[in-house]
């Protein structure tokens, strides 16, 4: 068992999503930097998919009450175990009485810790991943305890050295509602750098606007990674946790690999819209 | 119809026509047979007033491969085999639970009565599902019961209570914020999360309410595992 002593800012258990219930109005959930989460699974010999804990920004401090093989894996957060520095992207065995300190940031915005076996958490409509409404909590709180499943023995060092690289371009196709954009909008949308402003594992609002007084469509489905361009002119990008219809004009859709960078970067951070050709 | 690929994994399909009961039959019944012919692939398909999105499994097929074949299904055999169940939901429309019945009723300068009559005296369409899981979108409502969301969100609606704006009736699953006028409640449980199917209703389906007084609201509340009626 692994004690919570402090649950950090907002750290999930996730596991690679909800699938197959979003014509019912189920979010598909699950790791924001796929490629971040599933390298923590890889190292440890778990399988992919496996439920970890997403962190962000700030991390949890853990005390650990039985031995344990773990990993960290994306942002670097500087974590330490009993105040000695760790390495990313390696397996680190832990004791009986260690304790781990995920620290603050300062690479990306998230970082994933995964535990050889996986964590031992209830399934919902077919996964783990943390949502409102779905699953009976869903962050991590001070003096929670974490199970974790039988540890695999089984450890891969990745050969490279890894490091989380993030872009500040993300690549796009065109949207269902592109054409409502004017050519000058247009212009700016693939010229202008954008800043990142509030955001959650919903969606990332961008402080700049463009084109304002589009009208609203007809609620129609949406995905993780839809722009939409709300009347008055604000952009807002949408991501795993979003809800499954929507009423703004959808304008673009990220690539797979630009979610990932995207869930890495931070309030304050400027971004590029690059169209996929 | 149009079709759009979405992302690497997605194809949207919309629809040129405006929100009715054909179109939400059509929709439905393009769907299923996606649903049924594709099943290998898909992994969601999303059906929304006047859409469909297909997620799949990229690594199963191409976009432009899947795009034929839908392109290639024939509608016309589809639409046969489709029957909409009819499901019949109790609901009560007491003011101890229909919190925003006595002011709409005053706004819209119909009787409580007149609105109650109005609102179980059609079958809807449940058009799609979203806002929340569960959230159903039902309608189209009659013209007279046509109006805009509530100016000033409740901050907590109970779960099953019965909504109206815009042209279309609604049910909240769970107690969540929401900016729809409350007319009524039902006891019914829409959305199970033990369940592999969690909801009774699917979009494509079709509701009827039927009027229960509170104190058969109170006891029904208490039977848990009370199914609805369907035809």
């Amino acid at each position: 068992m692994i004690k919570v002593l402090d649950p950090g800012l907002y750290s999930t258990i996730q596991d690679n999503g909800r699938y197959g219930y979003r014509n019912i109005g189920v979010p598909y959930s699950g790791f924001m930097d796929k490629e971040s989460a599933t390298i923590a699974n890889k190292i440890l010999g778990n399988e992919l998919n496996e439920c970890l804990l997403e962190i962000t920004l700030i991390g949890p401090t853990l005390l650990f009450n039985d031995n344990y093989t773990l990993s960290v894996t994306g942002g670097d957060f500087n974590p330490t175990i009993n105040n000695k520095k760790i390495e990313l992207y390696k397996p680190i065995d832990v004791k009986l009485g260690d304790i781990l300190k995920i620290n603050q940031t300062s690479n990306g915005a998230r970082c994933y810790l995964a535990f050889s076996g996986g964590i031992a958490s209830e399934k919902y409509l077919g996964s783990k991943s943390s949502l409102k409404n779905i699953t009976p909590s869903y962050f991590l709180k001070k003096g929670d305890e974490i199970k974790v499943l039988k540890n695999n023995k089984l450890n891969f060092v990745v050969d490279q050295k890894l490091k989380l690289t993030t872009s500040s371009f993300l690549n796009v196709f065109s949207g269902p509602e592109f054409s409502i954009l004017r050519k000058d909008s247009i212009h700016n949308l693939f010229n202008k750098e954008f800043t990142i402003g509030i955001n959650n594992r919903m969606a990332y609002n961008l402080t700049e606007q463009i084109q304002t007084k589009t009208k609203s469509i007809i609620s129609s489905p949406v995905l993780p990674g839809t722009v939409q361009l709300t009347p008055s002119g604000n952009i807002i990008i949408l991501h795993r946790d979003c809800q499954t219809t929507g009423g703004y004009s959808r304008i673009l859709q990220l690539n797979e690999k630009s979610m990932d960078n995207l869930s890495q970067l931070k309030n304050g951070d400027k971004i590029k819209f690059k169209l996929i050709k | 119809m149009k079709y759009f690929i979405y992302n690497e994994n997605s194809i949207l399909i919309t629809f040129d026509s405006n929100i009715n009961s054909e179109l939400v039959y059509e929709i439905s019944s393009l769907r299923i047979k996606i649903e049924h012919d594709f099943n290998e692939y898909l992994i969601d398909a999303v059906q929304s007033i006047n859409s469909l999105l297909i997620i799949f499994k990229r690594n199963k097929i191409s976009a432009n491969n899947l795009l034929n074949k839908i392109k290639n299904l024939n509608p016309e055999n589809t639409a046969q085999k489709l029957k909409s169940k009819i499901w019949e939901i109790p609901v009560c429309y007491d003011l101890t639970y229909a919190t925003d019945l006595e002011e709409f009723s005053k706004s819209k300068k119909i009787s409580k009565n007149e609105v109650v009559q109005l609102h179980k005296s059609k079958i809807y369409d449940v058009i799609s599902m979203g806002f929340l899981p569960g959230f159903m979108y039902l309608g189209t409502t009659d013209y007279r019961l046509h109006c805009e969301r509530k100016l000033k969100p409740s901050l907590e609606v109970k779960r099953g209570s019965i909504g109206i704006a815009l042209n279309q009736t609604c049910i909240y699953p769970q107690d969540s914020p929401g900016g729809w006028h409350i007319i009524g409640v039902s006891p019914l449980e829409f959305f199970n999360l033990k369940s592999k199917s969690p909801c009774f209703v699917n979009p494509g389906d079709k509701v009827k309410f039927l009027e229960i007084s509170k104190s058969k609201f109170e006891i029904l509340k208490k039977n848990k595992s009370l199914k609805p009626n369907f035809s």
